[in-house]
């Protein structure tokens, strides 16, 4: 956050995966999405770098040679201010999509379903928080749709 | 004997320590980033994350604890460091948030002196819900 950065630092995890068995694949690209990765090109994915989002990679890259890929992890940062901005962006955008559909599901929730969409919504909204770096409005807005649900009035 | 691990104790560091003090080595001391020992929670380390398990599984199958307590343990330690939803445990990210405030505050060492009675409280709750076939008041 030095500088006026928004991001210190990039990590990424450049890696390659057999194409057969899929199954890793799979599971790689599932991890990935879940990790909210910027993916910046085939097999180059990145987050901004803390202890955890190392860690995660470090983890990830292991795991891909145990299923007979290569991988490696890295430390870095676009030269182009405006790539960064770019890759924000981007991130940013792909949160806003996951709390626009959380908003919209808990305004069409049928009266006699309210709670469990409640619950299951709340737990969505836990999840996309985790991998949500760079919040964006829309995050707001999916929690007032959940708080609508509770029937509470908001202070 | 020494372990070590890396620096920046989270759930599955701190539950590691827990599970070596209480039911693999008693006398156990710790070193974090470096020094001579076992190395846990660690890439490239036998005791690390295989096949999908976190280290604590890990650690259950290599030292051949089989303690069903423990395992319902690994099944919140993993939810709460992998969010994979292999497994129903409602505590994971009530436990994750408050050992990672703990790391927030204090060192390492210190972590995993404080986080030794909340996995004592968990094993406690966990062993009389197995006994009793509910939740224990």
């Amino acid at each position: 956050m030095t500088s006026g950065r928004p991001v210190a630092d990039w990590v990424l995890l450049s890696y390659r995966l057999p194409r057969e068995p899929s199954t890793p694949r799979i599971a790689v690209w599932r991890k990935l999405t879940r990790l909210g990765v910027a993916r910046i090109g085939d097999g180059l994915v990145a987050l901004p770098a803390d202890a955890r989002t190392r860690e995660q990679f470090e983890w990830l890259a292991q795991e891909i040679g145990e299923h007979g890929g290569d991988a490696t992890t890295w430390l870095g940062r676009p030269l182009d201010p405006g790539q960064e901005e770019h890759m924000i962006d981007e991130l940013r955008a792909a949160r806003a999509a996951e709390y626009r559909r959380i908003a919209d599901q808990a305004r069409v929730a049928p009266p006699e379903d309210q709670v469990r969409v409640l619950r299951r919504l709340r737990e969505e909204l836990r999840r996309i928080g985790q991998r949500d770096f760079f919040p964006p409005p829309e995050r707001d807005a999916a929690e007032a749709a959940l708080r609508a649900l509770t029937g509470v009035e908001v202070r | 004997m020494n372990w070590v691990t890396r620096p920046g104790v989270h759930i599955d560091r701190a539950a590691c320590a827990w599970l070596i003090r209480r039911h693999i080595d008693p006398d156990a001391t710790f070193s974090f980033g470096a020094g001579p020992g076992t190395a846990f929670d660690m890439p490239g380390a036998e005791l690390g994350h295989h096949g999908g398990d976190c280290t604590f599984e890990t650690m259950l199958r290599h030292y051949g604890l089989t303690d069903p307590v423990l395992w319902r343990i690994a099944e919140a330690v993993h939810e709460a460091d992998l969010g994979d939803d292999r497994f129903a445990a409602p505590e994971a990210p009530g436990l994750d948030a408050v050992v990672r405030g703990l790391s927030l505050l204090h060192p390492d060492r210190q972590v995993i002196d404080l986080t030794g009675p909340l996995f004592d409280g968990l094993y406690e709750y966990h062993r009389q819900r197995l006994l009793l076939g509910r939740e224990p008041a």
